[in-house]
């Protein structure tokens, strides 16, 4: 790795928001708030920075304590991590806008929870630790970071029901962590070293490996949410304050799907099966229609959105199998790889904009009513005409409907689908869409239905309803600059490159 | 002889952990959960790794142990005071059973017992030694301490180390987050009275302390460093605490914000400085690195001695 440029940029994306966490203790409630609205522009700033320095020199590198791998850490910025400490920045920059006002306008009632603003940048620096780690330990500690923050951020609200989902976050999470920590070890052992890009040269295929490839990706599924492990998600994302539901739909989950699209094409092609490919679209599949389906029962707003993130994020791992090749396939002339790659990066945008602008919508219902159960949506868009908007505009990119950044992912899968020849998984892309369908017309429906008898709206902050507006508006305006975005991922390592396993490690009884 | 001692603490290990799990009363749980955290450093000193034993016995086993043992305390009060209203509900209210299946529970230990094998299995196949045993000695000269151990976790990958430092202040916040709610209200801890028991306590502090700032020197050389001292450094805090004398309370607001940040806040600033002057994030001037290290080492002992009596004042406030 020392051809790279390095700069001290990859460490202060990780400093600034640990040192703004950090400061924010001393600081009281006011005071804390106007530092992180002010932080949160700050490391945006520098998110956005790193982002043009990518594109101008390519991937940039910071070798921690002037200790090079495998002794000492490697912090890596390529464009992939580009994108997502990007899209982290501006989901973030949007949420602490929306915060702001969100906790003064609650003042009377409950609180100002001056917590929220501590936890919410040590969260942020350890997603963009994960974003940019480039060694198997480190990744560990950054989900432990993020692991602590969201769990303590979903439990913020005090409230019993938030307490006994967040314990259970806490169990699943834990878990996940631990399962993931003991295939390190193995992998330790048996390779002597931790950086990403050393594994991927040294790892053979072998037993152990396999094993140690099993029990991280099943640690991983656990922590995404993937879908006979997706239990915790639901309660824990809607019983949690509202700016707190977007940061960990939008962004916590997709911390574990980051790293699992890291490990699968970067380190561990030589353990990759095709079957194994086709066993996680086969979990992706059951959580788009089981999720899908959820949704569609529910009565309440927040459990709805929170069912929907379990269905959309069970799309993205439907790309895997699209990504390893069948045996007698060559990962050269695939030319359905492109396609699958940019409907997994423009499906965690496109969820990120849309999830986020829905658990906010949602805040504001909630603030509106004192309650969130969807019957009483009713007349939404007299009253609230921007709410009802937001509600609308991220709903039809979560159904994919065109020209939204859903419809480019799904038609991209689509694609990616039939160009491979793996057509089986076309039927439950369009059935979740459909679902998808069902339940966004449902809140339409009824936003724009008359009320008979019914509560008068209370008043909510203008600025918070545009807060969610333009994050719905968000998930359409990631279409505009869809090709350059492209093309400045194709100049990440792994972007665009398929899993060719037992070809190319030798295989296990080749040799 | 060896072999003996080796299997007996095996057995014993996984005997005391079944015991734990299966034990009939919680207090009888939360003693046995003792012998068993004692068993396991004993066992990590067998396998040579002596930082992680006393970082076992000292938080694993000590810390964990005393919050078990308040909170068994006040899971009394409440019981005992419930139980009456208890009692008159489980009369009227048919006791539902529970849907346990023998076949699930069959599954699950059939499930186990191959998931064991296949690790064991897969263990078994790691080879011996390897690792950055070898490279990590080898630059040892140049890192300022003469512990490998040691090295690693405040040079090598410091960033590690700085980031977990910060997980200890998460967790922190993490207990106060979830601490918004009081579902019962527990009695007020009457300060203890008993002279000896105070007097005992003022003779142990000074100890606990020197021999805490031991083991952070001694972490220079050989096993022991910030985790385990800041562990003894807590644990002084914590009988004080139980003394009567609520340290933690007393202390103004800001110093107590200072005491718990420090730690975190100046390998960070150390970081930043670094990282001005041209070096690399936690790159240490070779000169300096032993005396760098071990500040710290000090005040990240100091931070987590503090989070640890924090957690404490707060869980038993």
């Amino acid at each position: 790795m020392k051809e790279f440029p390095t700069s001290a940029l990859p460490a202060l994306l990780v400093g600034l928001p640990m040192l703004l966490a950090t400061m924010s203790l001393f600081f009281r409630v006011k005071g804390r708030a106007l530092l992180g609205v002010l932080g949160s522009f700050l490391v945006g700033s520098l998110a956005f920075f790193a982002f043009i320095e990518v594109a101008k020199y390519g991937t940039i590198i910071h070798i921690l304590g002037g200790w090079e791998p495998p002794l000492g850490i490697l912090l890596r910025i390529d464009p992939l991590a580009a994108v997502f400490i990007g899209l982290t920045a501006i989901i973030g920059i949007f949420i602490s806008l929306y915060s702001w006002w969100y906790f003064r306008a609650r003042i009377a009632s409950i609180g100002r929870f001056p917590l929220f603003w501590p936890l919410w940048f040590f969260l942020w620096a350890g997603l963009n630790g994960l974003f940019l780690s480039n060694d198997l330990f480190n990744l560990y500690v950054t989900i432990e970071v993020i692991t602590i923050c969201a769990v303590a951020l979903a439990v913020l609200s005090g409230e019993a029901k938030a307490l006994k989902a967040g314990l259970r976050y806490l169990l699943a999470a834990i878990i996940g962590s631990m399962a993931y920590l003991f295939g390190v070890a193995l992998i330790y052992g048996s390779t002597g070293t931790l950086d990403l890009n050393l594994l991927g040269e040294v790892l053979k295929p072998g037993n152990t490996k396999t094993f140690a490839l099993i029990v991280i990706t099943l640690g991983l599924l656990i922590k995404k949410a993937a879908f006979p492990f997706h239990f915790w998600l639901p309660p824990a994302h809607s019983a949690a304050l509202a700016p707190v539901s977007a940061l960990l739909s939008a962004l916590v989950v997709k911390g574990a799907f980051y790293m699992m699209l890291r490990l699968w094409t970067e380190v561990f092609e030589v353990s990759l099966t095709f079957a194994a490919g086709q066993l996680i679209g086969i979990t992706g599949a059951a959580a788009v229609l089981w999720g899908s389906w959820q949704a569609l029962l529910q009565t309440n707003f927040k459990l709805l959105v929170a069912h929907s993130s379990v269905a959309q994020m069970g799309y993205l791992l439907m790309m895997f199998p699209l990504l390893i090749m069948a045996p007698g396939q060559d990962a050269d002339s695939a030319e359905w790889l492109a396609p699958a790659w940019t409907a997994g990066i423009f499906q965690v945008m496109a969820h990120a904009f849309a999830k986020a602008s829905l658990f906010l919508s949602a805040g504001i219902v909630v603030m509106a009513l004192g309650h969130d159960r969807i019957e009483s949506l009713r007349d939404l868009v007299a009253w609230m005409p921007m709410t009802a908007m937001a509600i609308g505009i991220a709903g039809v990119s979560l159904i994919g409907l065109p020209p939204s950044g859903g419809f480019l992912a799904k038609w991209m899968l689509l694609k990616g689908v039939f160009l491979s020849g793996q057509w089986w998984w076309a039927p439950a892309i369009l059935a979740g869409s459909l679902l998808t369908a069902g339940y966004v017309f449902m809140l339409l429906r009824l936003a724009f239905a008359p009320a008979r008898v019914k509560d008068p709206f209370r008043p909510v902050p203008k600025i918070l309803q545009v807060c969610a507006l333009l994050l719905a508006l968000g998930s359409f305006l990631i279409v505009i600059p869809a090709e350059n975005l492209i093309q400045f991922l194709e100049g990440s390592k792994s972007f665009g490159s398929g899993i060719e396993s037992i070809m190319k490690g030798g295989g296990y009884g080749n040799e | 002889m060896d072999i003996l001692i080796d299997s007996l603490l095996a057995i014993l290990t996984i005997y005391l952990a079944f015991r734990c799990m299966l034990a009939p009363k919680l207090s009888k749980a939360v003693f046995v959960f003792f012998a068993f955290g004692l068993m396991l450093a004993l066992a990590w000193i067998r396998l040579g790794a002596v930082d992680v034993a006393i970082a076992e016995a000292a938080i694993a086993s000590g810390f964990m142990g005393v919050l078990m043992l308040d909170s068994l305390r006040d899971f009394s009060l409440i019981f005992s005071k419930n139980q009456e209203r208890l009692e008159e509900t489980a009369s009227k209210i048919p006791i539902k059973k529970d849907s346990y299946h023998w076949t699930t529970a069959l599954a699950l230990g059939l499930g186990l017992i191959l998931f064991l094998l296949i690790s064991i299995q897969a263990i078994w196949e790691v080879p011996q030694g390897g690792g950055l045993t070898a490279i990590a000695e080898a630059n040892l000269p140049m890192s300022g301490v003469e512990h490998p151990v040691t090295a690693v976790l405040l040079n090598y990958r410091a960033y590690d180390t700085w980031l977990e430092i910060g997980v200890i202040l998460m967790g922190l916040l993490a207990i106060f987050a979830a601490g918004g709610l009081k579902q019962y209200r527990k009695p007020g801890l009457a300060p203890a009275q008993d002279p000896l028991l105070r007097k005992t306590i003022l003779i142990f502090t000074p100890v606990l302390f020197l021999f805490g700032a031991f083991l952070l020197y001694f972490g220079k050389m050989g096993p022991g460093g910030a985790f385990q001292a800041a562990v003894l450094w807590g644990a002084i805090g914590i009988l004080l605490h139980l003394g009567g004398w609520t340290v933690f309370t007393v202390i103004p607001r800001r110093m107590r914000q200072i005491l718990v940040t420090i730690g975190l806040g100046f390998f960070m600033i150390l970081g930043f400085t670094q990282m001005a002057t041209g070096g690399a994030f936690f790159e240490y001037p070779p000169a300096y690195a032993g005396f760098l290290i071990l500040v710290v080492e000090t005040l990240a002992a100091i931070s987590i001695a503090a989070a640890l009596t924090a957690i404490f004042a707060f869980l038993t406030k």
